[in-house]
């Protein structure tokens, strides 16, 4: 093809750019550490003050996370300033649509969460007194108002994975897995960011069965995307065609493969894995271990959200 | 009866000349840099060893089931009563979901809105007074046929029921009312 017709700028197929990748990261984070928050809270009864340091850490990391990635979006808008209209005007058939609905309702819920576990310090010996009755309210109707939330919380971590398997005009994210690949990933890195805060936060009051129950539960969700990604390029591999041009092409070409390989599945899958398996039983316990494991596990979750995001664009068939 | 609009792009009498082009920027008053159309003008070499030229026309295809529709959260990006997929520009955020939704690469960022543009077969100018869009006039090898698909005895429809047309990327279902008349020798490439 020549360039007679003109530039051909525009036909670039990578149209949504790493702030988006970031916004999917901490959407899935926030999911994932308000999921496993809640999951601490119900399986310890742990319903009053003093809480563990999991759940402080959830209740702190969920809003802030989809807080921040919801500020990323509005400004990679080219039309930043009309962001509102999104709120105002919807369309039931579009993923985005059913994102926005849902966030409406996710972000009051885990801000609710987060006043019910900090009411002694932001209400009682804290200036925000008025905020008393939301704090109440979250933990007089705790088990209702979390139960709604951890529907909520899989709704956001998995409508990031619908948001991109929409598009049929790219075979890599047009797929059913990805959903499924994402919201397990966002629950990783949820765990991995509430055990890097617990301990490095709230070490006191972070319970050391929750640590190693956390930290156990995370190495089955990773074997779990180790088998979605297995999934994902197999998958496409026997659809043949295009399909399986675009799977070949993202898992050997570029800079993008690399990342796949080393970033994804090698420090952020198989070295977790790995040195789960290796080490003797009093480092994998230590503190030190559980933190350098759950950061690398977070880099790992970033690589994906990047990798899937610019590979899914670049390779097109 | 609602019109319903569609285009036959006839790679046989296309001579990759641009008019269209150019005509479409003009009479849309389209940006430097960005374009609503495009031919795209590959050499062949077909089996025997002789050459030819594959013509493609690189605009919206203005499918019956859109993508770029139905990911738009806004309802910015819509179809019309005649057939004829529109952004309107007030009710886009530039989310640029239809964008990346679009299988054809129809779309691109309006330098100056900053919303999603795109072909609109003229509707807003020349369409309402009764012609046809700024290509299809053009056309000097007439390659371009446009007209109602509603109308049985539209020229679309004659030349439909004449010549063997196919229409891009079928197999999405996006069933686009862009038909092209495929070179009489070689593949098809669709």
């Amino acid at each position: 093809m020549n360039h007679m017709a003109g530039s051909l700028e525009q036909y670039n197929t990578v149209v949504w750019h790493w702030p988006i990748a970031v916004y999917l990261f901490l959407a899935g984070l926030s999911a994932g550490a308000i999921i496993s928050a809640i999951i601490i809270k119900w399986m310890k009864g742990n319903d009053v003050s003093p809480w563990d340091g999991i759940i402080k850490a959830g209740a702190i990391l969920a809003p802030i996370t989809i807080g921040a990635g919801l500020f990323l979006l509005i400004f990679d808008l080219t039309r930043p300033l009309h962001f509102w209209k999104l709120l105002i005007h919807y369309n039931f058939g579009s993923v985005m649509t059913l994102g926005v609905l849902a966030l409406f309702a996710y972000f009051p819920v885990v801000i609710l969460f987060f006043l019910g576990v900090f009411k002694k310090e932001l209400i009682e010996n804290g200036p925000f007194k008025f905020l008393a009755p939301f704090a109440d309210m979250a933990l007089t109707y705790a088990k209702a108002i979390e139960s709604v939330t951890l529907i909520l919380a899989v709704g956001v971590g998995a409508y990031t994975g619908f948001l991109l398997s929409a598009m049929n005009s790219y075979p890599l994210l047009n797929t059913p897995i990805l959903p499924a690949l994402f919201l397990a990933s966002g629950v990783s890195a949820g765990i991995s960011a509430n055990l890097v805060v617990g301990l490095l936060f709230f070490k006191n009051s972070t319970g050391e069965s929750n640590v190693s129950y956390m930290h156990g539960l995370d190495v089955k969700v990773i074997f779990a995307e180790l088998f979605f990604l297995f999934i994902l390029f197999v998958g496409m591999m026997y659809q043949g065609g295009s399909s399986a041009h675009v799977a070949s092409a993202a898992l050997s070409s570029g800079g993008l493969s690399t990342l796949l390989w080393v970033g994804v599945i090698g420090l952020g899958l198989m070295l977790p894995i790995g040195l789960n398996f290796a080490l003797p039983h009093g480092v994998k316990h230590s503190h030190g271990f559980v933190i350098f494991n759950a950061l690398i596990v977070l880099i790992g979750v970033l690589a994906l959200r990047y990798y899937i995001l610019y590979a899914g664009q670049t390779f097109v068939g | 009866m609602a019109k319903k609009y569609g285009m036959i792009h006839d790679n046989n009498l296309c001579i990759g000349c641009q008019a269209c082009n150019v005509a479409c920027r003009s009479e849309n008053k389209i940006p430097e840099s960005v374009y609503r159309l495009q031919v795209w003008v590959k050499p062949e070499e077909y089996p025997n060893g002789t050459l030819g030229y594959e013509y493609h026309r690189q605009s919206c295809v203005h499918c019956e089931n859109t993508p770029c529709v139905s990911v738009c959260p806004t309802k910015a990006s819509h179809v019309n009563e005649d057939g004829i997929v529109l952004v309107d520009v007030d009710l886009c955020v530039g989310c640029l979901y239809c964008v990346a939704a679009c299988p054809y690469q129809a779309r691109y960022v309006h330098p100056i809105t900053k919303a999603p543009d795109k072909c609109t077969f003229c509707h807003e100018s020349r369409l309402s007074r009764g012609e046809e869009p700024a290509c299809v006039t053009v056309c000097p090898t007439d390659a371009l046929v446009f007209g109602d698909l509603n109308d049985p005895k539209s020229k679309i429809n004659k030349v439909l029921s004449e010549k063997v047309t196919y229409r891009q990327k079928e197999k999405l279902g996006t069933s686009p009312k862009m038909f092209i008349v495929p070179n009489h020798k070689g593949g098809i490439r669709s």
